[in-house]
């Protein structure tokens, strides 16, 4: 075999193995577990007033951060996935942080204070601050 | 000072009745979409916030970080790469039905609507119109529809993964 035959069928080689390294990587690439993640603690009413205050500063603070969020809950419900979904109040009627469950964390009494920990994923004006995948911490 | 408050939550409350515009909103809607050559490059976001009201107004809000994949590392690729969902976290569109007087919401049903606004994404807005459909049932409204978002059309560079992708809405309002 020739020399250049050999460099070019180790080229290939290299970029076959580099080429199925990366597939593997997007197929195998493990979720985010947010209940392994020390979180940020802080209260749905503190989250509230970050974004409500500066909603691009609260970006650079919060986005994809896992949140250990205390709060009075104002009402649970189920998403049309069947996950289930936990509102937060606020000191503002329309406004709420809109909390999703990876799992089910049993019923939740409207008006008890729970911990809930998952990843904000942003600040929707005059409605809701967004966190999912999240994980019941406490108060149950 | 009471009395300015309670006689302009008054007025308010009148000019809201006369308006008597119904809003039905939703928290919680459901938007997801596939790129057409790829079936595995799929991703849903449970966390759409839209409000439709009986005059025709209709608004859909979702945070791009929302959409979750079937495989963790195409979730951080659309982030971080394709969507720069740091820089743009949300996507918005606002506009109104353009035939809402064909839709009766007391009444249970579906209704053909066509849906003319602006689609705001990835820092860009553009008009867009969408056919899709109002169902009521058992007083509740709930909105589906389908369509194409072209990437180059609001400067999406994703040519290495697809170049559109279909857009499926399914929001059930409360």
């Amino acid at each position: 075999m020739k020399k250049w035959t050999k460099i070019i069928l180790l080229l290939i080689a290299i970029v076959a193995v580099t080429g199925g390294i990366m597939v593997y990587r997007i197929f195998t690439k493990p979720h985010r577990d947010v209940s392994s993640e020390a979180g940020v603690k802080m209260t749905a009413q503190q989250l509230f007033n970050a974004f409500k205050a500066d909603e691009a500063t609260a970006n650079t603070r919060y986005l994809d951060k896992a949140i250990e969020l205390n709060g009075e809950v104002l009402d649970q419900s189920t998403n049309q996935d069947g996950q289930s979904v936990v509102n937060f109040k606020t000191d503002d009627p329309f406004f709420v942080i809109n909390c999703t469950f990876k799992t089910h964390p049993g019923e939740l009494k409207p008006n008890s204070t729970i911990t809930f920990k998952g990843i904000c994923t942003g600040y929707i004006p005059d409605a809701n601050v967004v966190i999912n995948e999240g994980v019941l911490v406490g108060g149950y | 000072m009471k009395k300015v408050i309670s006689l302009f939550t008054l007025f308010l409350l009148v000019s809201i009745c006369m308006n008597a515009q119904k809003i039905y909103g939703t928290r919680n809607g459901k938007i997801s979409f596939t790129a057409p050559k790829d079936e595995d490059v799929t991703a849903v976001n449970n966390e759409v916030v839209s409000r439709l009201s009986d005059k025709g107004d209709i608004s859909f809000s979702l945070l791009l970080k929302g959409f979750k994949f079937a495989y963790a590392e195409m979730q951080t690729h659309f982030n971080n790469d394709y969507l720069q969902s740091n820089q743009f976290p949300r996507a918005d569109f606002k506009g109104n039905i353009t035939n809402i007087k064909t839709v009766d919401f007391t009444k249970d049903g579906n209704y053909k609507v066509a849906v003319t606004g602006n689609l705001t994404l990835h820092g860009v807005t553009k008009p867009i119109t969408v056919n899709g459909i109002i169902s009521v049932k058992a007083g509740k409204p709930s909105a589906n529809a389908q369509f194409i978002i072209v990437m180059k059309d609001f400067n999406i560079d994703a040519a290495t993964v697809t170049n559109q992708v279909n857009a499926v809405i399914n929001c059930v309002y409360q």
